[in-house]
């Protein structure tokens, strides 16, 4: 069983001892987070103040990944206390740690990288773009969907799938700091699941694509609904859904609102010549349903 | 009609990406590169799909290559053949 991650209120991480906490956020909430905490500001690659016992990381999942592997690797003597400036790839709730690294992403997964607490900061959710809420909206979404159709899920995982889904169709999609929970929540269960063909073609996909435009949130949020429609067509799809309680229906609709047609269509040349590899990819092979080679035309009729 | 035996076959092929060229019957599991864990999982999935049949993890793991996945289904009753 992986080791929690605390959650503390936003007043704990306040008080924290001032001279031995260090703060690096995001530059698109860095104003805001250092008017709010009145701690030493620091960006990795600056050398590490000698004091410096807890380090609050503040920013998406990219950041919180370097900041895990940073604590991890470099500097074991610190406390990381990890606040999302976005929900999608909850970072700061799951054991695995993604790094770009040139033209290639490095993944590693241990327990050992979990940060020893994360925080909400509800105001946060006002500052994410539209757009971008709804693309991490599918990030998220993808995570849960499919670490609860996964082969893998066991019947306990299956069951916190199914609440964080509920969750979701509650809250809905766009910017709700609800988001933050559910998304670190789907983060932490797939962890102790797998992910399948969404994340098969968004992994696949991501080095293809114009990264600038074209991050993993944004592909999550494309393929969530040709993904799922693929999916349910097996008959163990609707049914693992009714027996928890969940709507096929609702869930297509969560997937209809996070789809650009337009979105799509520029993906599938990029998606016909990595096909292969989409097979290939460690997530897809653990997908809710068997992917077969000739399923590619599927996707190109999908549009 | 397709046949249990031309059913197995397709589905090997999907699940260890197989080209047909380099597919025979009495492949073993050391032959196959995608016969991995996750490979294991895959044709848990596929068997269950194409024969509704769901292996044990005991079942899926133990099986040491096509021709030991053939005498399985032969003894749930599928028409598969023999290997040779």
């Amino acid at each position: 069983m992986a080791r929690a991650v605390e959650v503390w209120p936003l007043d704990r991480v306040r008080e924290l001892d001032r001279r031995s906490t260090i703060v690096w956020a995001s530059p698109s909430v860095a104003a805001m987070i250092h008017d709010t905490f009145p701690f030493t500001p620091w960006i990795l690659g600056q050398p590490l103040p000698e004091n410096a016992r807890t380090l609050i990381a503040a920013g998406g999942g990219t950041l919180i990944d370097e900041a895990k592997r940073f604590v991890h690797d470099d500097a074991p003597q610190l406390r990381l206390i990890a606040i999302p400036s976005i929900w999608g790839s909850g970072a700061e709730a799951a054991p695995v740690v993604v790094l770009n690294r040139g033209a290639g992403k490095e993944i590693r997964m241990d327990d050992a990288y979990l940060p020893h607490a994360r925080a909400v900061w509800p105001e946060l959710a006002a500052t994410i773009p539209r757009e971008r809420a709804l693309e991490a909206c599918g990030d998220a979404w993808a995570h849960a969907l499919e670490g609860f159709l996964s082969p893998l899920a066991s019947p306990g995982v299956r069951d916190d799938a199914a609440e964080i889904m509920r969750g979701m169709l509650e809250a809905g999609v766009g910017n709700d700091a609800r988001w933050f929970e559910l998304s670190s929540r789907a983060a932490a269960m797939q962890a102790r699941s797998s992910v399948g063909l969404i994340h098969g073609i968004a992994h696949t996909l991501e080095p293809a694509m114009n990264a600038a435009v074209w991050g993993h949130a944004r592909l999550c949020a494309t393929y969530m609904r040709p993904v799922f429609v693929y999916d349910r067509r097996a008959e163990k799809v609707p049914a693992l859904l009714r027996e928890h309680d969940l709507s096929a229906d609702a869930i297509t609709g969560a997937a209809e609102s996070l789809f650009d047609a337009g979105h799509y269509r520029q993906s599938l040349p990029a998606l016909e010549s990595a096909w292969p590899s989409v097979l290939r990819d460690r997530c897809t092979r653990t997908n809710a349903v068997l992917v077969r080679q000739t399923d590619l035309q599927f996707f190109l009729d999908f549009a | 009609m397709t046949n249990d035996r031309d059913k197995l076959r397709e589905l090997l092929l999907d699940v260890f990406l197989l080209s047909p060229d380099e597919f025979r019957f009495d492949l073993t599991r050391e032959e196959i590169d995608t016969w991995d864990s996750l490979g294991v999982v895959s044709l848990a999935v596929g068997i269950h799909e194409t024969f509704g049949y769901h292996m044990s993890p005991q079942e899926a793991t133990s099986l040491r290559g096509i021709a030991d996945v053939m005498t399985l289904l032969s003894s749930k009753g599928f028409d598969v053949g023999q290997s040779g």
